[in-house]
């Protein structure tokens, strides 16, 4: 069955998105975990501790691939971004909306280089020379994927595809 | 020792093993330093001094070579592919370089530069965004 090219460009659109929830969902699992780790998990915890009692190295890898599918799903629809939403946002004068879209689009790169250290620092659990530098790229790296995913939520809401 | 596994055993097994090698490889940890740390301020002085690797021009579906202007009647240019695989590129180049330094060099890098790094570059990026912040 043909769909249109909306209806494409939607789908791509919606993958990201549920690409990048994932994305933070792991991130924010992971940076809590380091930032305020959980000694020992017994009965009739609350929520909060139950989330950040997570292992850590386990969301090594899985964000390393949803960073990275992300991206180039954010890459490709960045084409039809630059030219059907962009260009109207600069016509209703949104500058400041699209200042935020650009720093996104360069956090989303900065990822990119951080992948490599920040897998292998998990990989490296036991290691406590790695302890600090671990907990604050992935803090980092969580920053980035909750300032990129609300800018993200914005730019969709002042001018999604489809409008 | 028994030398005949079934494909669907030794699969995992090579994979995990794939992987915990590369975790405890002082190359590799050389290698995601450097490209670490370079990564940033590659894409600083690519973004302040254009420098992307190609151009890409949506409207029309055309790439340039290095940094190409937009074209009258054929839409915006897009640089950001350009400089992410210049630093891409440069970033894995550097990071091979450091492959070449011995381990005892690695070991005095301070790790705090890998999050530190991208971190003082946001400011850099932010004002070079003036534009947008001050229409």
């Amino acid at each position: 069955m043909p769909i249109s090219v909306n209806t494409f460009w939607t789908i791509l659109l919606i993958i990201h998105g549920l690409l990048a929830v994932a994305l933070l969902g792991a991130l924010t699992h992971q940076a809590l975990a380091v930032l305020m780790p959980v000694r020992q998990v017994a009965g009739g915890v609350g929520f909060v501790t139950r989330f950040r009692a997570v292992t850590g190295p386990a969301y090594a890898t899985a964000v390393c691939v949803l960073w990275i599918l992300t991206f180039i799903m954010g890459a490709w629809i960045y084409t039809k971004y630059r030219i059907y939403i962009r260009i109207p946002i600069e016509q209703y004068g949104f500058w400041k909306t699209q200042g935020f879209f650009e720093l996104k689009e360069h956090l989303a790169s900065f990822g990119l280089g951080i992948l490599p250290i920040y897998w292998y620092f998990w990989k490296n659990p036991q290691n406590p020379e790695y302890g600090s530098a671990r907990k604050w790229v992935t803090v980092w790296l969580a920053f980035m994927c909750w300032f990129m995913f609300l800018v993200g939520h914005v730019v969709n809401n002042v001018r999604g595809f489809g409008s | 020792m028994t030398t005949t596994t079934t494909a669907q055993s030794r699969s995992p097994a090579r994979t995990t093993s794939a992987s915990s090698t590369l975790a405890a490889s002082a190359k590799f940890k050389a290698f995601a330093l450097a490209f670490a740390i370079s990564f940033p301020v590659l894409y600083v002085i690519c973004d302040l001094f254009n420098l992307p690797m190609f151009t890409y021009h949506p409207a029309t579906n055309r790439f340039d070579l290095w940094w190409g202007p937009a074209r009258s009647g054929e839409g915006p240019a897009m640089y950001w592919y350009g400089w992410t695989a210049t630093c891409l590129i440069a970033g894995t180049i550097l990071g091979l370089l450091g492959t070449l330094l011995p381990e005892s060099a690695v070991k005095k890098i301070p790790l705090f530069l890998v999050w530190l790094v991208p971190i003082l570059a946001v400011p850099v990026l932010v004002y070079s965004l003036m534009p947008f912040w001050t229409k």
